[in-house]
C-alpha cells in the first residue's frame, strides 16, 4: 500500500499500524478495555450481601423473643443461621467463619418489657467486610424500629381509632430516598467511576509500551528516523489521534454498551458525554505521551502504570469521600485527568447532569488537555533536536 | 573438580567430600547470582523507585488520606420549606450531628438537586411546607431525605444521621405528649423505646476506615510490585540475552537460582513489609490484637507468597516479560476486588467466590482479620496459611518450563 504524504496521516498510519502489529499493545488497548470491564461488573453484579449468616443465642425463650427472632429471620438482610445456647458456642461459630454476627437476646427481655422498661439486645458484628457490620445492623434494627413501633401503640398508649393509632406510630412520618442508586448497591456505585480509570490506565500502558518500544529500537530515541517525523505538531497530533480516536470508540463501548449490558444508571444525554470524553480522552492521551517519555524500556511502563490505579480510584474522591481528602492529596489529585474525570462521569451518566453542573470539571479537563498536549510537544521538539544532532535524517 | 576426585583412595570419602564440595558450590553460585542481582538493582534506578519509593510513598499516603479514620461532617443541603421555630429546632439538632454539615441552606428543592448534581453535597433533608402545622395538630406530617449513592461511603454515613433525626424528631413528639400526660422520663424511654439495640463491631469499636483499608490496601499494593518486579527481573535476563549466562552462573541448578535471583528481593520486602507493620501497630496504633512480631511472621509469608505468585506467571510464559507481566498486573489489580474487604466474598458469584482462592491478598486478609483484628487462634485460618505457602511452592513443580526456556528461548519483542 502507498504510504500517505502529509506528515500528519503519516504518522497516523504509522502507529496504526505498529499498533496493529503489537500484540503487547493490542492487550492494553484493546482487550484490556474491553474484558476488564465486564469481569469488574460481574464480580460487582450481586450489588449487595444478601441472608447474612447470623446466628442468634436466646437466653429468653419467650413468646417474645422467638416473634423477634422470626422477623429478624425475615429480612432480606439476615438470615438466622444457628441458634445456640451460650455466648461461648456462638463465639466459636464465629471464629470458624460459619456466622458473621450474633444476636443475643437477654434473659430478662420480656420482662423488663411487660414491665414498661427498656431492654438491650445485643449484636456482636464481624468486621471482615464493613459492608456485614451495615447489613447486619440495617435488618436488626429495622426489625427492633417496628416492633417498638407496636408495644408503643399496642400496649403502653391507649388510643380510641385507628387513625390515633396510626399517628401515635409515625407522629412525623419520614421517606428515605436513595438517589440515583436505589438499590444502594456496589456495582452501580463502583463500575461507573472504574471504567473511566480503565481508560486512562489502558491509555497510559498502551502508549507507554509504543514509546518504550521506539526508545528500544531507535536508540533511545522516540521517534524514527525518517522525513516525516521532522515537525513536532504532526508527531504529536498524528499519533495522538491514534489512541484519541480508538479510546472515544471504547469510551462509547462502556458508556453505552458495558452500562446497559450490567443495568447501570443511564442518565446521561449523548451530546453531553460526548462534550465530556472529547477533552477526558485528550487530556488522558496527552498524559500518557508526556508520562511516557521518561520510559526507556517497553516493559518499564507496567511497573509505573499499573498500582497507580487504586491510589488514584481513592484520589479522586469517589470512594473516599471528598469532603474529607486533605488539601495536599487534593493537589495531588489535580494533576491527573482520572480525579475530574471520574467525577464528571458519574454525574452525567449517574446522576444525569447537564454540562453546566459540571462546569468545573470540564474545564479543568480542557486545562490539562492543553497543559499536558503543550508538555508533550516540549518532549518531541527536545527529541527531534536530540535526533538532528546525531544525524539521523538524511 | 571431578577430576581431583578420581584421586581420592577411599570411595565413601569421595562421594562425602563431593558432595561437601558441591554444596559449597551451590552457596557460591547463590551468592553470585545474588551480587549479580543487587548490582542490576543499582544500575537500573527504576528498581529503586518501584521497591523504596513506591510503597512507602503508598504507606504515606493512605494513612494521611485517611487520617480522620471516619469521614465526619460532610456536606448536606438543608431544604427548610416550612421554617418555623419548630423545624429550625430540628435542623439546629441535626447540624450537630456528627456526619452532617448544612453547607446550602435553601428553600427551594430545585436549588438544593442542582447542588447535588454539581457534587457540591451529598444529601438533602428536606421539611416541606406545613410541616409544623401538620404536626401540632397530629395530621401526621412528612419529611424527607435524599442521599446520592453514587457516592457510597458518604451516602451511607448521611443516611444513617438523618434516618436517626427522622426517628427522632416523631419520638420527641410522643415524649412531648406523655410528659403533658404526666409520665416519668423512665417510663416515658420504655414506651418510646423498649427494645434497644447495642451495637458491637468487634475489633474496630470506632469503625475506623482507615484500619481496615490502609491495612490491607498498602500491602497490596505492596504485593502487586513484588509480583511485578518478580516477573520483571526473570524476564529482564531474556531481555539484556543473559538468561544462558545465568544458567551457567547457577551451574544448571534451577533451585539456585531461583533462589539466588529472589532472595535480594525476598530481603528487601520483608524490611519494607515489616517497616509497614511497625508504623501501622506501633506508630499509628492501629489494632493488633496478636502482636506485632506475629504479624510481621504473616507479612514475610505474603511476601514469600507474592513471589511464588509473579514466578508462576513468568512459567505461564516463560521467556514473555511482556505476557507475564501483563498477567501479573491484570490479576494483580483485580485481586482488590476479590479480597473482599469493600465488597465481601461471601456476596460474589460463586465462580469469583472459588476465583479469590488464587491469590495472596486474599488469604493475607483472612490471616489479618483472624490474627491482628480478632486475635483468634491461627487454627481457624490454617487454609489460608498452607494456601499461602503452596502459592509460594507451586512454582517450583513448573521449574521446568523455566530451565527450558532458560536453555531454548529467545528474548521476543
Amino acid at each position: 500500500m502507498r504510504k500517505p504524504k502529509f506528515p500528519i496521516i503519516h504518522v497516523w498510519w504509522d502507529e496504526l499500524c505498529e499498533l496493529v502489529k503489537d500484540e503487547g499493545i493490542l492487550i492494553f488497548v484493546v482487550l484490556l478495555p474491553l474484558a476488564y470491564p465486564l469481569l469488574y461488573a460481574m464480580i460487582y453484579d450481586t450489588e449487595t450481601q444478601r441472608e447474612l449468616p447470623v446466628c442468634v443465642v436466646d437466653e429468653n425463650m419467650s413468646d417474645r423473643s422467638r416473634d423477634f427472632i422470626r422477623r429478624v429471620d425475615a429480612t432480606p438482610e439476615v438470615q438466622i443461621a444457628a441458634h445456640c445456647t451460650s455466648m461461648a458456642e456462638a463465639q466459636e461459630l464465629m471464629r470458624r467463619r460459619d456466622v458473621y454476627g450474633i444476636l443475643l437476646i437477654p434473659r430478662e427481655f420480656d420482662l423488663r418489657l411487660w414491665r414498661g422498661q427498656q431492654t438491650v439486645v445485643g449484636l456482636y458484628s464481624d468486621l471482615t467486610s464493613m459492608l456485614y457490620y451495615k447489613v447486619a445492623y440495617l435488618g436488626i434494627i429495622n426489625v427492633a424500629q417496628e416492633l417498638n413501633r407496636n408495644i408503643k401503640v399496642i400496649e403502653r398508649q391507649a388510643n380510641t381509632t385507628a387513625r390515633e393509632e396510626e399517628v401515635a406510630r409515625w407522629p412525623i412520618r419520614f421517606e428515605e430516598v436513595k438517589l440515583y442508586n436505589s438499590a444502594g448497591g456496589f456495582a452501580a456505585f463502583l463500575i461507573p467511576p472504574v471504567l473511566m480509570l480503565i481508560l486512562q490506565q489502558a491509555l497510559c500502558l498502551g502508549v507507554g509500551m509504543s514509546m518504550g518500544r521506539s526508545r528500544e529500537r531507535f536508540r533511545g530515541l522516540v521517534i524514527p528516523p525518517s522525513k516525516y517525523y521532522k515537525s513536532t505538531l504532526a508527531i504529536v497530533l498524528g499519533k495522538g489521534l491514534v489512541y484519541f480516536l480508538l479510546f472515544l470508540l471504547m469510551g462509547f463501548y462502556m458508556a453505552v454498551c458495558v452500562t446497559r449490558w450490567f443495568g447501570l444508571p443511564q442518565l446521561g444525554h449523548f451530546w453531553d458525554l460526548f462534550s465530556f470524553f472529547v477533552p477526558y480522552l485528550l487530556a488522558c492521551t496527552y498524559m500518557a505521551i508526556f508520562y511516557s517519555s521518561f520510559i526507556y524500556r517497553r516493559e518499564d511502563c507496567i511497573l509505573l502504570f499499573v498500582f497507580m490505579s487504586i491510589p488514584l480510584l481513592f484520589l479522586s474522591g469517589v470512594s473516599w469521600p471528598g469532603s474529607a481528602i486533605p488539601p495536599l492529596w487534593k493537589a495531588v489529585g489535580a494533576v491527573f485527568p482520572s480525579t475530574w474525570g471520574l467525577n464528571a462521569y458519574v454525574r452525567i451518566q449517574g446522576m444525569g447532569a447537564s454540562l453546566g453542573d459540571c462546569q468545573t470539571e470540564i474545564m479543568a479537563l480542557w486545562i490539562l488537555a492543553a497543559i499536558y498536549f503543550l508538555l508533550s510537544c516540549l518532549i518531541y521538539m527536545f527529541e527531534i533536536r536530540k535526533a538532528v544532532g546525531r544525524s539521523i535524517f538524511n | 573438580m571431578k577430576e581431583t576426585n578420581h584421586n581420592q583412595p577411599l570411595a565413601y570419602d569421595s562421594s562425602r567430600q563431593e558432595h561437601e564440595r558441591g554444596i559449597a558450590a551451590a552457596i557460591r553460585a547463590l551468592w553470585h547470582i545474588t551480587r549479580r542481582e543487587l548490582r542490576t538493582f543499582g544500575q537500573r534506578p527504576i528498581f529503586l523507585i518501584i521497591m523504596f519509593v513506591a510503597p512507602l510513598g503508598f504507606l504515606w499516603m493512605f494513612t494521611s488520606l485517611m487520617q480522620a479514620g471516619l469521614p465526619t461532617k460532610l456536606p448536606a443541603a438543608l431544604v427548610d420549606e416550612d421554617d418555623t421555630h419548630v423545624t429550625r429546632q430540628l435542623t439546629r439538632i441535626l447540624g450537630t450531628m456528627e456526619e452532617t454539615n448544612f453547607v446550602v441552606q435553601t428553600k427551594s428543592f430545585t436549588e438544593a438537586r442542582e447542588a447535588m448534581q454539581r457534587g457540591e453535597v451529598y444529601a438533602i433533608f428536606c421539611i416541606p411546607k406545613g410541616t409544623t402545622e401538620k404536626a401540632l395538630t397530629q395530621r401526621q406530617p412528612v419529611i424527607s431525605f435524599y442521599t446520592n449513592d453514587s457516592y457510597y461511603v458518604p451516602a451511607s454515613l448521611l443516611m444513617k444521621d438523618m434516618r436517626k433525626m427522622g426517628e427522632m424528631a416523631g419520638l420527641a413528639m410522643t415524649r412531648a405528649t406523655m410528659r403533658a400526660k404526666g409520665f416519668r422520663d423512665d417510663q416515658i424511654m420504655g414506651t418510646l423505646q423498649p427494645i434497644v439495640i447495642e451495637a458491637h463491631p468487634l475489633g474496630n469499636a470506632y469503625l475506623n476506615y482507615s484500619v481496615v483499608l490502609s491495612n490491607l490496601i498498602v500491602p497490596g499494593l505492596l504485593m502487586i510490585v513484588i509480583m511485578l518486579t518478580t516477573s520483571y527481573t526473570f524476564g529482564n535476563e531474556w531481555k539484556r540475552g543473559k538468561q544462558k549466562k545465568l544458567y551457567n552462573m547457577g551451574k544448571g541448578n534451577i533451585g539456585i537460582i531461583i533462589l539466588g535471583k529472589l532472595l535480594p528481593q525476598t530481603m528487601l520486602y520483608t524490611i519494607i513489609f515489616w517497616l509497614i507493620d511497625l508504623v501501622f501497630y506501633s506508630y499509628l496504633q492501629f489494632p493488633c490484637a496478636c502482636g506485632v512480631p506475629r504479624m510481621m511472621l504473616w507479612g514475610f509469608l505474603a511476601v514469600l507468597s507474592s513471589q511464588g505468585f509473579g514466578l508462576l506467571m513468568f512459567e505461564a510464559f516463560p521467556g514473555q516479560m511482556r505476557m507475564a507481566m501483563s498477567a501479573c498486573s491484570l490479576l494483580g489489580v483485580m485481586q482488590f476486588s476479590l479480597a473482599g474487604f469493600s465488597f465481601p466474598v461471601s456476596a460474589m458469584a460463586l465462580p469469583f467466590q472459588w476465583l479469590s482462592n488464587i491469590f495472596p491478598l486474599h488469604h493475607y486478609f483472612l490471616i489479618y482479620v483472624n490474627q491482628a483484628l480478632n486475635g483468634y487462634s491461627i487454627s481457624y485460618v490454617w487454609t489460608s496459611v498452607v494456601a499461602l505457602v503452596a502459592i509460594y511452592l507451586l512454582p517450583q513443580f513448573f521449574a521446568f518450563r523455566l530451565e527450558d526456556a532458560l536453555l531454548n528461548k529467545e528474548y521476543k519483542e
